[in-house]
């Protein structure tokens, strides 16, 4: 809401400077967001006369015209507008003059012709869009006045919150001035001259859905001359944020930002009948909007209109058959009420949302119609000429009673932590012009508090009836009393305390897990990313959810169910909740990439979302990572070290140890369309940690214009990232006794799987065997091309005595045996 | 052999080997030195073998002699060699010498992604206070999201959400972390004192100020005496522990639905420290976060007597209370996922 403060002080009285009314406005509720210096960008722009308007002897398209701009030699200036003619007063930037936009106007020489400023339409003012013609000033303008004197004020931009409809008016913010400073409201005049025949006699209202359209009243105002208003109007508007129209419909205009109601002017010409009906619109009727847009109208919405057509959508557009025009003679003022959440929808429906029904969407008080109605007439008559009709037609001339609601003092001090004295409160309270009186003693008080409301003896309990003005719908229950008191008072009232409440019991910290894979991925080299959880369709149709990240006893163990669409999306990059990480941690490995990254290693906690139907919606945790590029990077005596599948699965080895999990086991897949088929496993820890990783596939390498040639990508469920617990276990203490290492080469062939080997040396160890590694992988001469040759070092141990070599021997030649049965293996001598 | 012989033999010994000593240059020649001499096989032991020839009388004047040589020769062979042994590590010592001025060897460090960070660093404080965190689901009902929260459909403050939908019937991608707060009340006994951190979706344009995506922290306490006075306390605390203990605060009138009344915290402005500057809007003041004492339609929807019980809720975004904190003045960097970016968050 832009409120020019000439505007408001003309309804009440402010000794304040802007800033110090803004601050006390700020500190009231009323937030303002912005002071605006209006007319300060015109600099040196003074109001002239033009004495002769002729043809440049060179240029048809311009003018040479002499301009008195009230003191010294009249002023040659070359002009380019048409609407221009002698006689005519005008906004004339002098040489030196600063336009907004910081435009320098100097003396220039146009076609041969001096030209000693420039003649100024609105839009080189910054006032309207009309480049085209010169603004034309009131024939009264005073000659050589600087224009920022005449028009330039300072406008206050309040940002008024969504309960408050009633400040949305000059009006309602001077009331929020009076309750700061005490000063006396002045309303502006509504009192009429009326004269011709009745309205009664022109024109019948009849409202048929009175829910829809709880008051209607209109006004009648014959032989108008629409013109333009006048210019201290139209700069006031503007001020405002308004564009100035024509006088009919700046008055309309003028109420609205005045008093807060909206008003509609029909061409009375256009009512057929002298009948205004307000309906609901029938199934497949048309209207054509002011907008020129024909409209097809559905049964919900309200229409006003004449026994043959509707003439306008009620509350929020007219039509154009009906619009205030140059020929239009007698008008017709309509100033309704209408349902909040009818107007609101229909402006939804028709994407015509605006500030007139912004201002119906949040309610108007009844008494607004009447009020509206009259002032709009009063200004009609005084800028458009033309006679008011005597009396008005009301559909519903009856004030509503006020609504009242009880308060307890002490339960406002209980809520705020303060101790007002109820006087204090009451006082507080009128100065927002909330009457209040004491509920009698012993009666029975309502009190609003919630969805129900409660009784309360007057009795037992200091109770005060507090009556809400008219204009006030915002003030329903007991803490909407302790808010306005607390408001007018000040927030710094509030004391400063510390809780000394009861403490809750204990609570696990859902994300501790999440906090400590976070933290351990961060130590071993990788970086945190957030990445959308919207996506583009594409991505969530190549990277589907796995449903083998099941869970025991975790959320993940639901089927993640279709993939959601957003139905209203931003973009179509943003329109589909994801069910993978991965296509997301590839695109940030793509950005990086592209901007000369060489190596990239990231990582993210985060959801997946499908809708499994029972329930509809389904969320789960997810670890995904994406290693690319270097992963030690180069060194004067090193070179650089790429990644590779190896890295990734040491990341998640690195993880289960972390979490307390057993080793995960790697198996080989080929099922996954993105991952290279060759170097895929499914990865699990002993249900703990389970999921898939691999090298992607270079295809969708391709697919995706990744400028790398190795990526290799994991996704995982972890028990305990949705909330859980690190998983305990057991520690032991150290052996005294040291552990003897043998070496073993096992001869397989090639695609024996390493993890079928060393778990055959686990199964044959025996107790004794406490530790194997895979320490070399050899292929090549002198083994057969079929062949590898895998070289373990085993550690045997036991606890309480040292091993005899016979012990030794007699487990590595069961290891030996068992190898050569179960996996085919031969040994080397 | 006689007496004399062997003790001329045993001297010349002593002055040959002593001799030898003193010339060796390197610790292997000492070595072979001491082998030669003094070993089984070595010259010492050659020479004693005629002392079984000699009368039995003249036997221990020549051990004696024995003694006293092969001691000299011992403690020659100490010394040269405590010496040689001293030299070959000053040399060892200077061929090792490194540029100690090479940087280290690089250990690969990652990054924690700022927003997450401050929705920790925001925990962390708060948990002084008794403060646990709570999870709420980012796909939520419009019941939970709006009409608990006071916001009945059609409500002109449903403006202050523009609301992503979604193609399940009846829900939404929650606007805000508040629908948490129906969710905790309903799930625990007061005394409450809960933190939900989380992603929320808005049908908003990005821009360095907004974005379709972000986080919040709420902040829920619920018990009979939890007043405004509190609430106010609390947030002071959290502002000069985020912020510096010097730096002052203040609340003034908000809007939220579901609180009543409702106020905006503000510090003073980080950058010009309360004087005014463009930062704060020339106000001196930077808000930080909106709160508000819980509303008792919103006490009830979450199953709570509002006559015994009330308290506060506060909101904030981790990715704004973090852009303050360290000058970053486009929320946009908080989703580019730009290395450059995060890499400073170590």
């Amino acid at each position: 809401m832009r409120v020019p403060l000439s505007w408001l002080r003309e309804i009440v009285d402010v000794d304040l400077t802007p800033d110090a009314l803004a601050e006390r406005l700020t500190l009231l509720g009323m937030e303002v967001q912005g002071i605006i210096a209006w007319g300060d960008d015109w600099r040196n722009v003074v109001v002239g006369e033009l004495l002769s308007v002729e043809r440049h002897p060179r240029a048809d398209r311009l003018s040479l015209t002499r301009v008195d701009v009230g003191s010294g030699e009249p002023l040659d200036i070359v002009c380019g507008a048409t609407n221009i003619a002698t006689g005519q007063r005008v906004p004339v930037a002098l040489p030196g003059a600063i336009l907004p936009g910081e435009r320098h106007i100097e003396r220039t020489e146009k076609m041969g012709v001096v030209s000693n400023g420039m003649l100024c339409s609105g839009d080189e003012l910054g006032l309207t869009g009309d480049a085209d013609g010169i603004l034309i000033l009131q024939g009264d303008a005073p000659l050589g006045r600087p224009l920022t004197e005449l028009y330039g004020d300072t406008v206050l931009d309040v940002d008024v919150k969504p309960n408050r409809g009633d400040a949305l008016s000059i009006v309602g913010l001077a009331r929020e001035v009076a309750a700061l400073t005490g000063a006396p409201l002045r309303m502006p005049p509504t009192d009429l001259v009326e004269s011709g025949r009745p309205i009664a006699e022109r024109l019948r209202v009849e409202v048929e859905d009175p829910a829809l359209c709880p008051r209607f009243v209109g006004r009648w105002v014959s032989t108008v001359r629409v013109g333009s208003s006048p210019d201290r109007v139209q700069m006031r508007l503007l001020a405002a944020g308004q564009r100035p129209i024509s006088n009919v419909v700046d008055a309309s205009n003028y109420v609205m930002v005045e008093l807060g109601k909206p008003i509609h002017t029909f061409d009375a010409a256009a009512v057929h009948d002298g009948r205004i009906i307000v309906r609901r619109a029938t199934a497949g009727e048309r209207l054509e909007t002011l907008d020129h847009v024909v409209r097809e109208l559905d049964p919900e919405t309200l229409v006003i209109a004449d026994p043959a057509r509707p003439l306008g959508i009620a509350g929020i557009m007219g039509g154009a058959a009906s619009e205030v025009g140059e020929g239009t003679t007698d008008v017709v003022i309509e100033s309704a009420i209408f349902d909040p959440i009818s107007i609101r929808r229909s402006a939804f429906r028709y994407a015509l949302r605006s500030e007139a029904s912004l201002r119906f969407e949040k309610g108007q008080e009844s008494r607004l119609a009447r009020l509206g109605a009259d002032r709009t007439a009063r200004l009609i008559a005084e800028w458009a000429g033309g006679e008011v009709a005597p009396g008005v037609v009301d559909s519903n001339p009856v004030e509503p009673e006020p609504a009242h609601v009880a308060f307890r003092p002490a339960r406002v001090n209980r809520l705020l932590g303060t101790s007002l004295a109820s006087s204090e409160q009451r006082d507080l309270l009128a100065r927002v012009g909330i009457e209040t009186a004491p509920a009698a003693p012993g009666s029975r008080v309502r009190i609003a508090a919630g969805t129900k409301p409660l009784e309360v003896d007057a009795a037992d309990a200091e109770v005060v009836d507090a009556t809400v003005p008219s204009w006030r719908r915002d003030l329903s229950v007991e803490a909407d009393i302790a808010e306005e008191v607390i408001r007018v008072r000040g927030y710094d009232l509030v004391p400063t305390t510390t809780p000394r409440t009861a403490m809750p019991t204990y609570r696990h910290d859902p994300l501790a897990v999440r906090d400590l894979v976070r933290h351990t991925l961060a130590g071993a080299g990788l970086s945190e990313v957030v990445t959308f959880a919207l996506v583009a369709p594409r991505l969530v149709e190549r990277f589907p959810a796995r449903d083998d990240g099941e869970l025991d006893g975790e959320p993940e163990q639901r089927a993640a169910g279709r993939p959601i669409a957003v139905t209203n999306p931003l973009s179509s990059q943003h329109a589909v909740l994801r069910q993978s990480l991965v296509g997301s941690l590839l695109e940030v490995v793509s950005t990086n990439l592209r901007q000369g990254r060489d190596d990239v290693a990231i990582f993210e906690a985060g959801k997946g979302y499908g809708s499994p139907g029972e329930p509809p919606t389904h969320e789960w945790w997810r670890l995904g990572i994406a290693l690319t590029g270097a992963a030690r990077s180069p060194a004067w005596d090193r070179p650089a070290r790429a990644f590779d599948l190896d890295d990734a699965k040491g990341v998640l080895e690195l993880v289960c140890r972390r979490l307390g999990f057993e080793a995960p086991t790697f198996t080989p897949i080929t099922d996954d369309p993105n991952l290279h088929p060759g170097r895929a496993a499914r990865v699990q820890a002993g249900g703990r940690l389970v999921g898939r990783l691999g090298e992607l596939h270079p295809a969708t390498i391709e697919a995706l214009d990744l400028r790398a040639e190795r990526i290799y990508v994991a996704e995982v469920a972890v028990a305990g990232l949705a909330g859980g617990r690190p998983s305990e276990h057991r520690v032991t203490a150290p052996s005294r006794h040291l552990a003897v290492e043998r070496d073993l080469a096992v001869l397989v062939p090639l695609e024996t799987p390493a993890a079928v080997v060393e778990a055959a040396i686990r199964r044959h160890g025996g107790p004794l065997l406490r530790d194997v590694t895979l320490f070399d992988i050899y292929r090549g001469k002198p083994l057969a091309e079929s062949d590898k040759s895998l070289a373990y070092r085993l550690a045997l141990r036991d606890d309480e005595r040292t091993l005899t070599e016979a012990e030794l021997d007699a487990a590595v030649a069961a290891v030996v045996a068992g190898l050569t049965t179960d996996v085919g293996a031969r040994f080397r001598t | 052999m006689d007496l004399a012989d062997l003790t001329r033999d045993l001297e010349t010994l002593r002055d040959d080997a002593l001799a030898s000593i003193a010339a060796s240059t390197d610790v292997a020649t000492l070595e072979a030195l001491e082998l030669d001499i003094l070993g089984k096989k070595g010259r010492l032991t050659a020479i004693l073998r005629g002392i079984g020839a000699l009368p039995a009388d003249d036997r221990p004047r020549v051990g004696a002699v024995a003694n006293t040589v092969r001691g000299a020769i011992e403690s020659a062979l100490a010394e040269r060699g405590t010496h040689l042994r001293g030299s070959a590590l000053t040399e060892r010592l200077a061929a090792e010498t490194l540029d100690v001025t090479t940087p280290g060897r690089a250990i690969r460090r990652g990054s924690l992604h700022p927003s997450i960070e401050a929705m920790g660093q925001i925990a962390e404080i708060f948990s002084q206070f008794g403060f646990v965190a709570y999870e709420s689901p980012e796909i939520e009902d419009d019941l939970t999201n709006f009409q608990m929260l006071n916001i009945p459909p059609d409500h002109p403050a449903r403006d202050l959400w523009d609301t992503l939908y979604v193609d399940v019937e009846g829900h939404l991608l929650r606007t805000h972390t508040s629908p948490g707060q129906i969710r905790v009340m309903r799930s625990t006994e007061p005394p409450i004192r809960a933190l939900l951190p989380g992603r929320c979706f808005r049908y908003e344009a990005i821009d360095a100020s907004h974005g379709s995506e972000f986080f919040q922290v709420e902040g829920l306490m619920i018990d009979e005496g939890t007043t405004m006075g509190d609430l106010k306390g609390l947030l002071d605390q959290f502002a000069k522990a985020m912020y510096g203990a010097d730096k002052k605060t203040r609340f003034r009138p908000g809007y939220y639905p579901f609180t009543e009344p409702s106020v905006a915290f503000d510090v003073e402005c980080l950058v010009c420290g309360g004087s005014g500057c463009p930062a704060c809007g020339r106000t001196g003041w930077m808000t930080i976060l909106g709160a508000g004492m819980v509303h008792p339609v919103v006490l009830q929807y979450g199953g709570l007597d509002p006559e015994r019980y009330q308290g506060f809720a506060f909101g904030m975004g981790p990715e704004r209370i973090k852009m303050l904190k360290h000058g970053i003045t486009d929320l946009r960097l908080f989703l580019d996922n730009d290395l450059r970016f995060l890499e400073q968050f170590r």
